[in-house]
């Protein structure tokens, strides 16, 4: 009860964020949100699940390339989007899920940059149907409503800001309920101690499969929405790099922790995108904290919470 | 129940030739064990004579070459070992295994999904009837962490216990999770001696309240003297003697196994 009253409170705090945000300062925190979404997707199956994954930034390229082209040639809006979004990002996780029964730790890790790498060049070389390197314009939500009944205009950066802090507290609410079911201590269960895991009947093939399918849905949900706030999706949005930068946050944060991915993505996506003109380093910025992060703190930030709890009590 | 073979009930398990080599080795060479329904079967034999082998064909790990076997009348001989544990058999092992981030009561817990009646959907969106059903659980796991003297530790990380009480709660774990058989790899290893006569007293009890048969793989002879209603012996891959666990001990070929050739002969003298 205590936690969700904290987390309403934090969420009509951001809903306020629009009265005191100027443009440049409501995009960062729509970044931010949408960096959430794909971050706490990944700690499902990097960090409860345990299967290292690079390749967070294909599916939210999946979900945003879904986004445009069903908008382009099937003419449908953002409740048919984002819901196939979602699906289509997940299905390509089972694809991804396969190999990554066979394979692990660095392996595994290297399957997931090959998968990442097929897809960045799939949306850059398949011209015809993904617009090559000039991707595809998207319409913007504009008027719509829920069910017929909560009618609004999402038209403004204030409408898109809200929009995007929606499908995160949704997609907060959704990891809480995952990693808290038997599925979640499954998950856990087979990044402890496989062996052990199916020795007291836990199916350790279908357990991760679960994991990167939800780990992807997570990612496709965020990229169908995100092409709409960006009214476009364009190859060089989905890279290694934005893969690289999700994983930072949730490793920074603190992996396999509930709240280090959320905290991590409002610490590196707000402090790199107010670093003015040096925001040019910011994969340096992100390559030297990683690799810092990972020598001296690998639990992350809820590292030091936690030590910090433990000390006084 | 005197020094001749003992007669069994219905076997709940039940392995007969089984043939398992690796490269140019045969660990395991046309074995037959078999558990009855309520027994206390011991596999003893020196090391490297393929118990853990035998072990790990019994729970899935490992394929046989050749040889069947049979799991409460069914064939389950290249079933997976996550299937075994849902048919009902559960397994010790050697060297302690633990869900390391996990609180003793969620390892117990998770041992508890295979009897999990409520659909995931329902554990997902944490109806009411799904929680009555871990409510349920979590009861029956304080009363077997009371049996196993753990109750205290119930919410502790795992970790934070010795390994003699990780080895209860490995024990714990296991009858939690109701098999009819529950395979116990060494599980007197490292154990101190008060907290060995413990393990005997906490044997029986699972056989004796919770109807489990046991398989057990020690070397620890007292133990096996205690608790066994039959003993099987390995050398060499090969099953060399079989028998109730005193007239095993003073068997010609046990003692040559364990101790050479010329101790036997003095032996016999």
């Amino acid at each position: 009860m205590k936690h969700l009253a904290l987390f309403a409170a934090a969420i009509a705090l951001l809903a306020l964020a629009p009265m005191v945000l100027g443009g440049h300062g409501l995009s960062v925190m729509t970044l931010t949100l949408t960096n959430l979404v794909l971050a706490v997707g990944l700690n499902l199956v990097a960090g409860y699940c345990g299967q290292f994954s690079f390749a967070q930034a294909a599916f939210f390229g999946i979900g945003a390339y879904t986004t445009a082209i069903m908008s382009r040639d099937l003419g449908t809006g953002v409740w048919i989007n984002l819901p196939a979004g979602i699906i289509i990002a997940g299905l390509f996780g089972l694809v991804l899920g396969v190999p990554a029964l066979r394979v692990k730790g660095h392996f595994l890790a290297i399957v997931t940059i090959a998968f990442q790498t097929v897809v960045y060049l799939t949306l850059v070389q398949w011209t015809d149907f993904t617009g090559g390197q000039n991707g595809i314009l998207v319409p913007g939500v504009g008027e719509t409503s829920i069910l017929g009944i909560i009618r609004f205009n999402v038209q403004s950066l204030e409408s898109y800001y809200w929009l995007t802090l929606a499908l995160a507290a949704l997609a907060i609410i959704v990891a809480w309920r995952l990693v808290h079911s038997r599925l979640g201590r499954e998950w856990i269960a087979v990044r402890d101690d496989e062996t052990l895991a199916q020795a007291v009947g836990v199916n350790t093939t279908t357990t991760k499969l679960s994991a990167f399918v939800a780990s992807a849905a997570f990612a496709g949900a965020a990229g169908a929405l995100n092409a709409y706030t960006m009214r476009t999706a364009a190859p060089d949005d989905f890279t290694i790099f934005i893969s690289s930068i999700i994983l930072a946050i949730m490793i920074l944060g603190g992996k396999g922790t509930f709240l280090g991915p959320i905290v991590g993505a409002f610490i590196l996506t707000i402090i790199p995108e107010s670093l003015g003109e040096f925001s040019r380093y910011k994969m340096l910025f992100f390559g030297v904290l990683l690799i810092l992060t990972i020598t001296f703190l690998p639990g992350g930030i809820m590292q030091l919470v936690r030590n910090a709890r433990t000390r006084r009590a | 129940m005197t020094g001749t073979e003992t007669i069994m009930t219905r076997p709940v398990l039940e392995a007969r030739g089984i043939v398992r080599r690796f490269g140019g080795i045969t660990a395991v060479d046309r074995v037959d064990v078999t558990v009855g329904e309520g027994e206390i079967v011991g596999l003893i034999g020196p090391n490297g004579s393929g118990k853990s082998t035998m072990v790990n064909l019994l729970t899935g790990e490992l394929v046989p070459d050749e040889g069947t076997i049979r799991f409460a009348g069914k064939d389950i001989t290249g079933v997976a070992p996550y299937r075994r544990a849902r048919l009902g058999i559960a397994r010790s092992f050697q060297m302690l295994r633990m869900f390391s981030s996990m609180s003793v009561e969620d390892n117990m817990l998770t041992a508890t999904h295979i009897h999990m009646k409520r659909g995931l959907l329902s554990s997902l969106l944490n109806l009411p009837s799904a929680r009555a059903e871990e409510d349920e659980v979590r009861a029956k796991a304080r009363d077997l962490l009371a049996m196993f003297e753990l109750e205290k530790f119930a919410r502790r990380p795992v970790t934070a216990l010795s390994i003699g009480q990780q080895r209860m709660v490995e024990l714990a774990r296991g009858v939690l999770s109701e098999p009819r058989l529950f395979l116990l790899d060494e599980p007197a290893a490292g154990l101190a001696p008060p907290n060995v006569d413990r393990l005997i007293a906490l044997i029986k009890r699972m056989r004796d309240e919770f109807g489990i048969s046991i398989l057990l793989i020690e070397h620890d002879m007292r133990v096996v003297r205690e608790l066994c209603d039959r003993v099987v012996v390995l050398d060499s891959g090969e099953l060399i003697a079989e028998g109730h666990p005193e007239t095993v001990v003073n068997d010609p070929a046990v003692i040559e196994a364990y101790i050479g050739k010329g101790w036997s002969r003095r032996a016999q003298a």
